[in-house]
Parts: C-alpha cells; structure tokens; sequence
C-alpha cells in the first residue's frame, strides 16, 4: 500500500526512471523500486532534500552523524560519481549494484581497489595501508607500536606487490584479491539479490516511520 | 623485497588457509587451466595411516562423488603426493551457518524455513543414494554466495554394507545426536539423521541449542526424554513438526516423506532440481591411496594455528565498510565485536579464555581457534551466547574478536567487562606515552 501511494509523491531531485536502472544493472524494476523507499529513507534523516549526504551515510553506519570516519568518506566519495558533494538516486543504485551477488567478481576487485587508493594515485601505496590499518585500529580501540604496525603492512605488501616495487598496482591487487577471496566478502551483500523478498516488510515501514517523523 | 613464489599442486595453485580441522586443513586454491576457485582438503597420508582412517577417507570421497546435489558440496578431484592427498572441493564462499547464527542470532521462521527445506532436500537425496550424514549441525552447513545452504564434511558418513541397514558406530556431536545414538542400540542411520534435522531446525529459531547441558550424563538423559521447551516466538506449526521430529522413539519418529508434506515445510517450498555426476568409476578414485609414488609438488608444511589476518583483512573489519548497516535501522550496532590483542601464545590465549569463561559458570565448545561460550548469566536468568575467534596478525601478535551471538545486549556488556577484566593478564595494552608519540607521529605524518 505504502508503495502505490508513494508514487502519488514528488520524486528526489536526480530521480531516475527505475526501469532505465534496472536495465544498467542486475536489479529488477521491483527491486530498484525498493532501493528508492530505502533511499528516501536514508536522505531523508538529516536534511530531508532527498540527497545523501555524508552525514546521512555517517547516521545510517554508526547511529551517530557526526562520526568522522575514513572508510565511511571513502564510501561516501566511491558513491557520489557526479563529485558533487552528495549522493542522488541513481548513484545509490548504480554504486550498490558493485554489491549485488550476481555483479562479476572483477568490478568487485576494481571497486575494492578504488576504494583503498585513497589518494586516487592508481597504485595502493604503504602509506594508504598504513593509514587504513591505524584508522582501523583506533576504531577498535587497539593501540599498536609502530614498529608493530609497519610489520602488518610489510607483510601483507611482500604478499601483494610481486614486483616489489613499493606499491600495489591493480594488476598486482586482482592477483591478491583472487588469493584471498575473504578480502572481497565486504563486497557482496546478499540482501540484495531479491530484495523485495528479503524485506517484505520493508517498504511498508519505510513509510511509517516518515509519518511518523 | 621478497617475492613469494605462489605453491602449486598440480594444476592448482594454492592459496591461504581457510580452514582447519583435526585431520585435515583446508586451502583456497585456482584452477590454473580454468581460473575456477576451488576449496583444497589437504591430508596428511601418515596421519591418515597411523589413524586407520584410509577406509574412513575413501568413504568421503566415494561418497561425495556418488552425491551431486545443489545442496551438497561437491568434490571435483582427488590428487596425491607422496606425503599429502589432496580433496579438491567446490569453493563455497558464504560462510558456515553456524557463524551466521552466531554473528546474528536467531533467523526469522521464513529463513529458517528456507533453510531446513534445503538441508532435507540434501538430507534426503542422500538417504536414497544409501548415504547417511551421522554428523549434521549448524557448523558442517555452508553457505554459498546467494545464500544457498551446502552440506558438507562426509567424514564421518558410513556406506552401508548390502544387507546391513543397522550402523553401530557412534559418532556426532552430542547435541546434536538421537537418544538411540547415544545408547549404542545400533541405529537407523536416516531416522539418526532426521533427529540431527529437527535439532538444527530448532537451533535456527531459537539461536540456541534444545539440548544444552555441561555434564554429558545430564544432556544425554534430557536427550533421551526428549526434554526442551519451546521460546514463545515458535509458532504452532513449527512446534508441531518439532515435536514430531524430536521424538526419542526412533520407531514413532517421523519420516522423511511425512516431513516432506508436512504443511508448515510447504510453505513457499521449492524441490531443487537434482544434477547426478556420470560415469563416475571408484576405483580411479582409490588408486590414489595405494599409488604411494605418484608425484605432485609438496607444498610448504605449515605450522598448525590460528588464520593469518593481512593488512586487508583488518581494514575489512571496519564498520564504515559494512553496508549491511544500510539495510537494518534497527541493527544491534552492540553486536558489532569487541577486540583485544595479546602477545601471548594462541594456544595460551585460547585456554586462558576457555578456563575465565568456565570459572565464570559458563560453557565452552573449541573448534581450532574457534571459542563460543554460552550458558546463564549470573542471576540464571538470561540465556547469553558468545563468539571468539583468534586471529594472527603478526608472528608473535594475536587478535581475539568477540561477536554477540544471542543474549540480552546488556548483559553481555556485563559478561564482557569482567570476561575481560579476568584477562587482564594476557591482553596487551600499550604504555601510555608510547600511544601519544605514535599518535604525534601520525598526525604529522598524514
């Protein structure tokens, strides 16, 4: 019911038509129908202008909005293709479909690899590593010498850059990433193949909690 | 800079550990003609001799081979070095249900459902091949990248001689296990299986186990009375077929084609179409035991321990990169893990946990360096469920992740705190001012 009467409403500034993205990507028009109550959702806790912004995506990973956080910035900024500081409809569904269980497992690879490059050099420098594996560790509250850190990231660039040249390149990341599946797991979730059927009841409650606001 | 040179068997180049169990440790590893992933059993062949498991092992593959189900893992080859035979398995990527359940609770009735639908469509396919599992729980279920369930580990599976339907082994984990099991009657190896079912079902919905005592005489007593009680949240139909399935009576106990039009395991039940493997011929399979010479690369020998955790797999352990938050408002972010690091040795980590949670009037169950801990809390009120797991991240640098499987949010923090204060001595914290200089250095580096 909530989803017919949806319909009836103004759609978010860069609303696509959900069969033109469905066709680009291995949703189905449903699906991407219910992406859109997801959506309306998401852009809709903070500033209510039904765009993304990164306070939005900070309130929906950690409760919390105001939760500086690298990898959420590098979702943020992987998602927001247009670069213009938020997130519309279509580079919701176009960056969730990466996550979708039928995409091949290379645009996975590509987008992992996207998303460590954090300075956008195309090459995963020991100093990216670095930055990730502390920023991880100062989100678990684990406090590691330096010496110890530099050891975990020596390590793990003696196992992914075989030609040693200091930085992992895309090559040398697709060869690593296909030896460590476990490194892609983020990448898929499985809620969203069929995801009208995983949350029947999803597109229903979205609706509630906007009354209710 | 050292390049390490990528292992091969084979055509098969192989990758890092993805699992451990007492006799056999199993790798990733690529089919280099094909590019396909496949999942690497390694065996030791001594081991396996010194065991008298050679039957035990020809019996797994032989097994597998015969079985070709969508809800059943499949074997593609056997290979043999002079020291080692290796199984290679379908790669199943999703993870086993057992951690589902741990990292998530209990499921929903409908995926609970979905689920059983599909460990008695295997299940059954199984039965009619003469094949029976004997050690079905949650931790030999698998699932694969959509989320479809994969039984796996016949090791302890029997092919029935010609004329003996009676198995007299007993084996299985003993929660899971029938009443006639136990009592060493000898047993029917379907309606066995069965039990195990109703058993897992259960465990689904509820997110913890029917049977669940530390002192074996006391869980095998209630196994045999068949004494559980029900959470409120089972509806009636689920309870019904429960109880039809858990009945001690391997006689009265239901069978597999009254399970299959039972009205509650119809609903939105889809029969998986069932793939047989042609011209499968045992004997090449078992040539591979007794050909002692036949020569494939040796891999390095690893050391036994806990799984390796590279700089990526610790960056994947953020928060920020779990979309799943997407999709749930109301998610437990408490359930998210708690961490500590040590220096100390795995193993000593490993038991010092197992003997705090004990002390703490709490049951443990170690699978390699797997630790889940349940019991009651203190007041003996809230049942309270808890994953660990140890991971190396560095040669003498252990990580230990702790997951809310089930239990009251606060109570767990409760359990946590003191679980920890208890082992203060192994956790590793560093000195005060070295954090300060490191996190100077970091900011003027960055």
């Amino acid at each position: 019911m909530g989803c017919m009467n949806s319909k009836s409403f103004k759609h978010t500034p860069g609303y696509e038509e959900p069969s033109v993205l469905a066709s680009e990507t291995s949703f189905s028009v449903n699906e991407v129908e219910a992406l859109y109550e997801l959506f309306k959702k998401l852009s809709h806790s903070i500033f209510k202008d039904g765009l993304i912004h990164k306070e939005e995506l900070q309130l929906a990973l950690f409760r919390n909005s105001n939760r500086k956080n690298l990898f959420a910035d590098r979702i943020f900024d992987l998602f927001d293709l247009k670069r213009n500081g938020v997130i519309e409809f279509g580079e919701f569904v176009r960056s969730l479909n990466i996550f979708h269980p039928d995409t091949p497992k290379l645009e996975k690879i590509n987008f992992a690899f996207r998303l460590y490059d954090l300075r956008n050099t195309g090459f995963i420098e020991r100093e990216e590593l670095k930055e990730m594996v502390l920023a991880l560790l100062n989100e678990s509250d684990i406090s590691l010498s330096d010496d110890m850190v530099e050891s975990i990231v020596y390590k793990t660039f003696e196992q992914a850059d075989s030609n040693g040249d200091g930085k992992i390149d895309l090559e040398e990341w697709k060869e690593f990433a296909s030896q460590n599946p476990a490194l892609l797991k983020n990448m898929t979730l499985p809620y969203l193949k069929d995801i009208t059927m995983a949350f029947p009841s999803f597109v229903m409650k979205s609706e509630i909690e906007e009354d209710d606001l | 800079m050292v390049t390490v040179k990528a292992r091969k068997v084979g055509k098969y180049e192989v990758g890092r550990t993805i699992g451990e169990g007492t006799f056999a440790k199993v790798k990733f590893a690529q089919n280099t003609e094909t590019g396909e992933s496949v999942a690497m059993k390694v065996l030791d062949r001594a081991t396996i001799i010194k065991h008298r498991m050679v039957d035990q092992i020809k019996r797994e593959i032989s097994i597998m081979k015969l079985v070709g189900h969508p809800h059943v893992v499949r074997l593609h080859e056997v290979l043999a070095s002079r020291t080692k035979i290796y199984i290679i398995l379908e790669f199943i990527t999703g993870g086993e249900l057992f951690d589902k359940i741990m990292r998530h609770g209990r499921l929903s009735e409908n995926d609970s459902r979905k689920y059983f639908q599909q460990l008695i469509d295997g299940v059954d396919f199984c039965h009619h091949k003469g094949v029976y599992h004997r050690d079905l729980k949650p931790e030999n279920l698998l699932l694969d990248s959509q989320g479809n369930l994969k039984i796996s580990d016949f090791g302890l599976s029997a092919l029935p001689e010609p004329g003996v339907s009676i198995l007299k082994t007993t084996c299985g984990t003993p929660n899971y296990v029938a009443p006639e099991v136990i009592s060493h009657k000898g047993y029917n190896g379907a309606l066995a299986d069965i039990w195990s079912c109703g058993v897992i079902l259960y465990v689904l919905m509820a997110g913890y186990l029917p049977f669940d005592e530390v002192d074996l005489t006391t869980l095998y007593d209630k196994i045999g009375r068949a004494e559980y009680s029900f959470p409120n949240w089972f509806s009636n139909g689920a309870k019904s077929l429960i109880r039809r399935i858990l009945d001690p009576n391997p006689d009265t106990r239901i069978r597999m084609e009254d399970i299959k039009t039972d009205e509650w395991f119809l609903k939105n039940y889809i029969p998986a179409s069932e793939v047989e493997n042609e011209d499968v011929n045992l004997d090449e399979v078992f040539s591979v035991f007794d050909d002692p010479e036949e020569g494939v690369e040796r891999p390095r020998n690893d050391e036994e321990g806990p799984l390796n955790l590279n700089a990526f797999d610790l960056i994947m352990l953020a928060q920020g990169l779990d979309l799943s938050s997407l999709f749930n408002r109301r998610q437990d972010f408490s359930k998210h893990p708690a961490r500590f690091v040590s220096r100390k040795p795995a193993k000593v980590i490993l038991s010092s946990m197992e003997i705090v949670a004990q002390s703490m009037g709490f049951k443990t169950h170690i699978r390699n360096f797997k630790m889940r801990v349940e019991g009651l809390t203190a007041n003996r009120t809230i049942h309270l469920s808890i994953m660990l797991e140890i991971f190396e991240v560095a040669p003498t640098f252990f990580m230990v992740e702790m997951e809310r499987a089930a239990g009251d949010v606060s109570e767990y923090l409760k359990f946590n705190k003191s679980f920890c204060s208890k082992l203060d001595e192994i956790i590793w914290k560093q000195p005060m001012d070295k954090i300060r200089s490191r996190s100077s250095r970091f900011s003027k580096r960055f």
